[in-house]
């Protein structure tokens, strides 16, 4: 029997039927006793901080896959992996100023988690800005994959801040020596639906992400086999000998 | 603002961005499939 759902579309569905599972999870349970129905953010403010280090830490791999190998399908992988990672560090960022405002008082703090957790959004969107620098996917990938290396350092700098320093933001909610903080079953089970939520919706957006990364290199392929100026070629560096007359 | 105003805007802020993200991949998807195609045949002529 042929498939109801054509292929291409598959991960837009796994994104909708997972999205949907972790919001009705969140909605129904408890109300914390301190935090009262903000705690509800916590379902979407933790899986987007640990899908943002899951990204960086597969853009890591990828990188060190590229350096070794000097396949150009790892650095699509690190490509598409660091632009999503972007994507949910931006998103935990946001939910987390929403989440200060009731209960610190303030949208944002020089807290040293936050302070952190910034600087990395703006590493890896400088990461992204030097893959714009060139169009030879060579050159651009032997770039990438030393910031995506060196930049990785960030991931246990960001999550064990909370350790390290004397910070505002609450320390690790599951993965602490003294086992996890949340005693609800019904929370944790919110808490691990989001994570699992957002791991499907990572995937699959790195599903469709690499897909437009073979595109855009194919393009490429054919605007350089064509002759054709390829993008970002067409501004051509003035001639300074020659006056405008001589044009 | 009540509890589940600030609830409520941080959903539509993860839902909301979630679905413009998705619908950048697939615009960008769309637009480079289009460009690849009309490639193609001036490299067959």
């Amino acid at each position: 029997m042929p498939s109801e759902i054509p292929n291409r579309s598959w991960p837009w569905v796994a994104i909708g039927v997972s999205a949907a599972a972790a919001l009705i999870l969140a909605m129904v349970s408890p109300a914390d006793a301190v935090q009262g129905e903000l705690v509800r953010i916590m379902y979407v403010h933790v899986p987007a901080a640990w899908l943002a280090y899951l990204a960086f830490a597969v853009t890591l791999v990828a990188s060190i896959g590229y350096l070794f190998t000097r396949n150009l399908a790892w650095d699509r992988v690190a490509a598409s992996s660091a632009e999503i990672g972007v994507y949910f560090t931006g998103l935990a960022i946001a939910l987390g100023m929403i989440w200060a405002r009731p209960t610190w008082g303030v949208w944002w703090t020089w807290d040293a988690r936050l302070t952190l957790t910034a600087i990395m959004f703006f590493v890896y969107i400088g990461y992204l800005a030097l893959r714009k620098t060139t169009d030879d996917p060579r050159t651009r990938a032997g770039r990438a994959a030393v910031l995506g290396i060196v930049g990785a350092v960030q991931i246990p700098l960001v999550h064990f801040s909370v350790v390290w320093w004397r910070t505002l933001h609450q320390p690790a909610s599951i993965l602490r020596p003294d086992g996890p903080a949340i005693q609800d079953p019904l929370m944790r089970w919110a808490l691990l639906a989001g994570v699992a939520a957002f791991t499907v919706i990572y995937l699959s957006l790195m599903v469709k992400r690499i897909e437009l990364h073979k595109l855009d290199d194919a393009t490429y392929s054919a605007e350089v086999s064509a002759d054709r100026p390829v993008a970002g070629a067409s501004v051509a560096i003035p001639d300074l000998e020659q006056g405008p007359g001589d044009v | 603002m009540s509890e589940w105003s600030w609830v409520t805007l941080a959903y539509v802020v993860a839902y909301g961005s979630l679905g413009l993200f998705i619908a950048s991949i697939s615009m960008r998807i769309r637009s480079a499939r289009e460009r690849l195609e009309a490639l193609a045949p001036e490299q067959q002529g």
